[in-house]
C-alpha cells in the first residue's frame, strides 16, 4: 500500500514491494507532491524514506511542501525522511563536471545504494531522473545506470519512484525524456493536464504496474492540504478535452 | 432582519429522507431562495447537519448574506463558489467559509474539493447542496452533466452524505432532467408553473 488516498484503489492494492516506478509528468502536474506524499505515508508507517533532489535545493523543496497538512517537519528532524541534494552528493563524490562517464555513473550508483543500505531505506524518490540523466551523455549509459540502480534497490527491498519531466502527456508521447526509462521501470504513472475550455484539469493515469491488475483509466487529481485526491475523469469530458498542457 | 416564512411542508418531507438519500429539489425561477432556505434550514436546525454548499447560480457571499438577512447563521457550512473566480475582484470576500473553484466546467475538481471539504468538517452528519443543475447546464454539455450527476449522486450516497440537488426544471436539458428523475431517491417539487 502506498497509503495515498485513491492511488491504492487505482493500483488495486499499491505498488509492489521493491518496484521501480516512473512518475512522468508535465510541469505543475503534481509529481513532486505525489513523490513526497509517498514518502510521508511510508514514514507514518515507520518506514525509513529518502528523497534525492536534483531539480531544486532541499531547503526550497521542504519550504514548498510545508504548506501541506500531511507533511510534518518532525519526520525530517527525526530521520524518517532523509532529503539529499544531488549537487552536494556530486561534490562529495568529486563529480563536479558537465558530463558523466562510466566510472562516474558507477560511483553515483554506489553512493545512492550505500545510503539506502546504511539507513535501511524502503521508500525512495529521485526528483528528477531527467535532471540527473542530463549529465549522462550516452543512451546506453543511461540505460545501464537506471537498470543497475533499479536492480540493486529492488534487491535491498526499496520501492523507488523516479520522477521524469516530460513536455507532453498525450497518447503518442514518450513517458520519459530519454526514451529508455520507461522500458526499464516496473511501473509508469503519467501525470499531466487536460485543457477544458481554457482551464487546466490535472490528471493521473497508471499506464503500467507489473504485478498488479491496476485501472488504466484517466483520473482527475487534486492537490489538497491533506494530500492528493483522485476520482475517475468524466468519460464525456475526455471527448471535449485536449490532452496535455501543450495540446499536442 | 426580514420576516421570512419557511415552507414547513418541505421540512415535513425531509423527515422521510436518510443520509444516503439524494433529494431533487425542483424550484421555479421566482422562488429559488425561499425553497433553498426551506430545505437547508430544517436540515441544519432540526437534524443538526453540516456540510458543503456548492454555489453555481450566484456568488457564495451573496447567498450567505441572504441567509443572514433572515437571521440564519451559516458559518458552519462550507461554501464552494464556482461563480466568483470569473468575476474580477469576486474572490475578495470577508467569509472564511468560502473557497473557490475556477469555473463551473471543472466538474471533477468540484467533486474532489467537496470530498476534501467533507474530510475537514466537524459535523457528524453532512449534506451537500448543489445549487444548481440549471446553472451548471449553462456551461456544460448535456451528456457530460448527466454523467456527472450520476457520479455525484452515487459518490455521496456511498459515503452516507445526503445530496440535495437544486434545479429549475424548465431551464434544464431533458436528458439531465430524466437522469435526475431516475437517480434521485426523493423529490421536493416546488417548480410547478401556476397559471392564473
Amino acid at each position: 500500500m502506498t497509503g495515498i488516498h485513491g492511488l491504492d484503489e487505482i493500483l488495486r492494492g499499491g505498488i509492489p514491494y521493491g518496484s521501480t516506478v516512473l512518475a512522468a509528468g508535465t510541469c505543475g502536474s503534481g509529481k513532486t507532491t505525489l513523490g513526497m506524499e509517498f514518502l510521508v505515508r511510508g514514514a507514518l508507517a515507520g518506514e525509513a524514506c529518502a528523497h534525492f533532489t536534483a531539480t531544486e535545493p532541499s531547503v526550497k523543496l521542504l519550504e514548498n511542501i510545508r504548506q501541506y497538512a500531511f507533511f510534518d517537519m518532525n519526520m525530517v528532524d527525526s530521520g524518517l525522511i532523509n532529503v539529499f541534494d544531488m549537487d552536494v552528493l556530486y561534490s562529495w563524490l568529486g563529480l563536479d563536471k558537465a558530463s558523466f562517464e562510466l566510472d562516474d555513473v558507477h560511483a553515483l550508483i554506489k553512493s545512492i545504494v550505500d545510503i539506502v543500505n546504511t539507513i535501511g531505506v524502503t521508500r525512495l524518490v529521485i526528483d528528477s531522473v531527467t535532471t540527473l540523466c542530463y549529465k549522462i551523455k550516452s543512451e546506453q549509459l543511461i540505460r545501464d545506470f537506471l537498470f543497475t540502480l533499479g536492480k540493486k534497490l529492488a534487491t535491498l527491498g526499496c520501492t523507488t519512484i523516479l520522477i521524469s519531466e516530460i513536455t507532453s502527456a498525450t497518447e503518442n508521447a514518450h513517458w520519459s525524456s530519454f526514451g529508455v526509462e520507461e522500458a526499464i521501470a516496473d511501473g509508469i504513472i503519467v501525470m499531466g493536464d487536460s485543457e477544458r475550455m481554457g482551464h487546466l484539469l490535472r490528471f493521473l493515469q497508471v499506464v503500467k504496474m507489473r504485478g498488479t491488475s491496476h485501472s488504466r483509466a484517466k483520473h482527475a487529481i487534486e492537490l489538497t492540504p491533506l494530500g492528493v485526491m483522485l476520482i475517475p475523469m468524466l468519460k464525456w469530458g475526455a471527448s471535449a478535452d485536449k490532452t496535455s498542457r501543450w495540446g499536442q | 432582519m426580514t420576516m421570512f416564512e419557511l415552507d414547513q411542508r418541505i421540512a415535513e418531507q425531509l423527515t422521510q429522507v436518510s443520509l444516503n438519500s439524494s433529494v431533487q429539489v425542483r424550484m421555479s425561477a421566482a422562488n429559488t431562495f425561499a425553497v433553498t432556505a426551506s430545505t437547508m434550514v430544517p436540515l441544519m436546525q432540526m437534524f443538526e447537519m453540516g456540510g458543503v454548499y456548492i454555489s453555481a447560480s450566484r456568488g457564495a457571499a451573496e447567498i450567505i448574506q441572504a441567509f443572514e438577512a433572515i437571521g440564519i447563521d451559516v458559518s458552519n457550512i462550507h461554501f464552494l463558489d464556482l461563480v466568483s473566480s470569473g468575476v474580477l475582484g469576486g474572490t475578495d470576500v470577508p467569509y472564511p467559509n468560502i473557497s473557490f473553484v475556477d469555473s463551473p466546467i471543472m466538474l471533477e475538481s468540484i467533486l474532489l474539493r467537496t470530498l476534501y471539504t467533507l474530510r475537514t468538517v466537524n459535523s457528524q452528519r453532512n449534506f451537500v447542496f448543489l445549487d444548481s443543475v440549471n446553472a451548471l447546464a449553462i456551461y456544460n454539455d448535456d451528456r457530460m452533466l448527466a454523467e456527472y450527476l450520476h457520479t455525484f449522486i452515487n459518490t455521496f450516497r456511498q459515503r452516507e452524505v445526503l445530496s440535495v440537488i437544486l434545479n429549475v426544471p424548465d431551464q434544464t436539458p431533458p436528458l439531465v432532467l430524466a437522469n435526475l428523475d431516475t437517480y434521485c431517491t426523493d423529490l421536493v417539487d416546488r417548480g410547478q408553473v401556476v397559471l392564473l
